[in-house]
């Protein structure tokens, strides 16, 4: 039985691995479409488009793992890319605008700490809430237009450099994406407040029962992820060089299926930095390899779609299997 | 050699083939909409596909990708797609651009991999392009404007209300009316700094508030795109005075708006040619590729249609475009 098990254990941990080698292998099956797909080029514009969805899969790991959710992401992303872009209108430096925005992504993740802490309020209606607020104040912020600031050093943080076919260099985002996901998988990992991420989600009352005090940690929680989703707004930002109020529409929804498809499990407890940056890959390999097949955009829906139904299925089969 | 194994390759080939469902085209061309549902896209694919037919009866094989971005309207989606395209390395990309800022970098991107585009119904902050296939507002704003002063016999008073505040096309459009008004020294402006918004309720509640004020005096309105025509007719049948009696001209053709033109609640619609941009977009495009000189600037058209002569051929294909005719 041992050996069984840990067969399970290396599934687990290779399971997002092999999801995206067969997604790769698939589109690199056409034989007119491999040689442009399976460049360097090709991958260095997968890695700029992965970027936004996995640094926001960054801040909803935690909060996936210590039992939440937040639906608010989309909003906030929109929210803090308008905030970047009427502080460099308002001849803020480009340092000082960064700064604030991705404050600013930290405001509305402590607000949603606070309401879900103090008013012991479900995560989902919370950020429900925050969805409308955030998305709400974003279009109030830039009088429902676009906000379009001079050429800024913002503007290259997600620029594709050098050579279009050629892998490397890549964009500063792409580098800054990798940096942060090992310092929150360190964080995770090694440190006290990461257990207790773990903790909470794994089971919040034995949490509290041993001296935890749960309020204060998932406020943190909150307040952490959101700066995250304020990095992802300011990527947002320099990838469209502009702030967009109605930008990010649903984004949240790509960003909570990268975590799921990284094995991370709604119910808390579970989940993966390394995972959930494999699954936004998955989709983003998805989305590029289903546009050069000439594929109907429809059918790429469909397709990402039933690839999260899978991966949930499978989540749900390990967790079974677990139980045992 | 058992002739299953003599056979194979090209069975692989096939195969391949099915699987990228394309046989071997001598150009791929990628047409990218600002979305996919509207009736208007739906010309342009009609005229890309048109475009592709022509070609092809001469001897020239296009292969035509039509792909919208996944969310209609989401700058980012639309980025990714020209991207996509990009690193695929199509022969050429066609591109309706959702912004003219965000989409730049995306063209340079593709421009300077190589891959050639042409920029179709509306702008960009940029000239690395190969041709910018579109309506020309302005003068279909002066086509509003001389014709208003056409029905009202060069005297009345005249409402214009305008689209949204930062929407390019339709301020052209705006300021081609007051343009050509200004050949009318009769015509009184008694208003035009009034905002209908993007949606039709909002444009009713605007057309509302502004027939409230001025619903007695005003002989002629004009209104630059579809939703507020449609909504603007909508509140002057409420207040009665619909039907010709305050002449209105509008733009597009959508069927409401086609409706009210054939019951005399709307006097002229100013009607583009989207199947033509498609199909321009497309032609144009190969004609780049196979290195022949092409303008910067093409003209796609636009034209005044009444209750009169709305039912010649040539405006039926304007209203009425055959898309059954191309798309399936």
């Amino acid at each position: 039985m041992g050996g069984k098990s840990k067969l399970w254990t290396i599934f687990n941990l290779l399971g997002p691995f092999l999801g995206l080698l067969v997604v790769i292998g698939l589109f690199s099956l056409s034989a007119e479409v491999r040689p442009f797909f399976l460049s360097g080029g090709n991958f260095k514009i997968i890695l700029t488009q992965t970027v936004i969805v996995a640094i926001g899969a960054l801040g909803m790991t935690m909060i996936i793992v210590s039992g939440g959710i937040d639906l608010s992401v989309g909003s906030t992303v929109a929210l803090t890319s308008v905030v970047a872009a009427t502080l460099l209108v308002e001849n803020f430096s480009p340092a000082d605008a960064a700064l604030l925005t991705i404050l600013a992504g930290s405001a509305i993740g402590l607000l949603n700490g606070l309401l879900i802490s103090g008013l012991r309020m479900m995560p989902f209606i919370v950020t429900l809430g925050m969805m409308g607020v955030a998305r709400g104040t974003a279009k109030w912020l830039s009088k429902s237009q676009t906000v379009n600031p001079p050429e800024n050093p913002i503007n290259h943080l997600m620029a594709s450099p050098g050579d279009p076919t050629q892998f490397l260099p890549l964009p500063i985002g792409v580098w800054i994406a990798i940096a942060l996901a090992i310092f929150l998988a360190i964080i995770l990992r090694k440190t006290v407040f990461g257990r207790y991420v773990f903790a909470i989600g794994g089971n919040e009352i034995a949490t509290r029962y041993s001296g935890v005090r749960v309020s204060l940690q998932k406020t943190v929680i909150y307040a952490f992820a959101g700066i995250f989703f304020g990095v992802a707004g300011l990527m947002q930002f320099a990838r469209l060089t502009q702030g967009d109020p109605s930008g990010a529409n649903g984004l949240e929804l790509d960003i909570i299926a990268a975590v799921v498809i990284g094995g991370a499990s709604l119910s808390g407890g579970t989940g993966s930095v390394l995972g959930s940056m494999i699954g936004a890959l998955i989709m983003a390999v998805l989305r590029n390899g289903s546009s050069q097949m000439g594929w109907p955009t429809y059918m790429q829906e469909i397709i990402i779609g039933g690839v999260i139904v899978l991966a949930v299925g499978l989540d749900k089969l390990r967790q079974r299997r677990a139980g045992k | 050699m058992n002739p299953i194994f003599r056979r194979l390759p090209a069975l692989l080939t096939l195969l391949c083939a099915t699987i990228t469902m394309a046989a071997d085209p001598t150009y791929t061309i990628a047409v990218i909409p600002k979305g996919t549902t509207h009736e208007f896209w739906k010309s342009i694919n009609a005229g890309a596909v048109k475009a592709q037919r022509e070609l092809a009866e001469k001897g020239i094989k296009v292969e035509i990708i039509w792909k919208g971005p996944l969310r209609e309207d989401d700058r980012d989606q639309q980025i990714q797609v020209v991207e996509n395209f990009t690193t695929r390395r199509v022969s050429g990309i066609v591109l309706a651009p959702l912004d003219s800022q965000a989409l730049v970098r995306p063209v340079n991107f593709a421009t300077r991999s190589k891959v050639p585009v042409v920029i179709m119904d509306s702008g960009l902050k940029s000239d690395n392009y190969v041709s910018f296939v579109a309506t020309d507002n302005f003068k279909g704003g002066q086509l509003a404007g001389e014709q208003m002063g056409k029905i009202l016999n060069g005297k009345g008073n005249v409402i214009l209300l305008r689209y949204a505040v930062g929407s390019a096309s339709t301020e052209e459009r705006e300021s081609g009316f007051l343009d050509a008004l200004k050949k009318f020294p009769d015509i009184k402006l008694i208003s035009s700094d009034q905002y209908a918004g993007a949606t039709r309720e909002l444009a009713y509640a605007a057309s509302q508030n502004l027939l409230n004020r001025f619903g007695r005096e005003v002989d002629g309105i004009f209104v630059p795109c579809e939703p507020p025509t449609i909504a603007m007719t909508k509140a002057l049948r409420d207040i009665g005075r619909a039907g010709g009696k305050v002449k209105v001209i509008g733009f597009d053709a959508g069927s409401q708006e086609v409706a009210d033109l054939k019951n005399g609640d709307v006097q002229a619609l100013i009607v583009q040619n989207p199947m033509k941009m498609g199909y321009l977009g497309v032609t144009t495009m190969v004609k780049h590729l196979r290195g022949e000189k092409v303008d910067k600037r093409i003209d796609t058209g636009v034209v005044v249609v009444t209750k009169e002569n709305m039912d010649t051929p040539e405006m039926k294909e304007l209203l009425y475009p055959p898309l059954d005719k191309y798309l399936n």
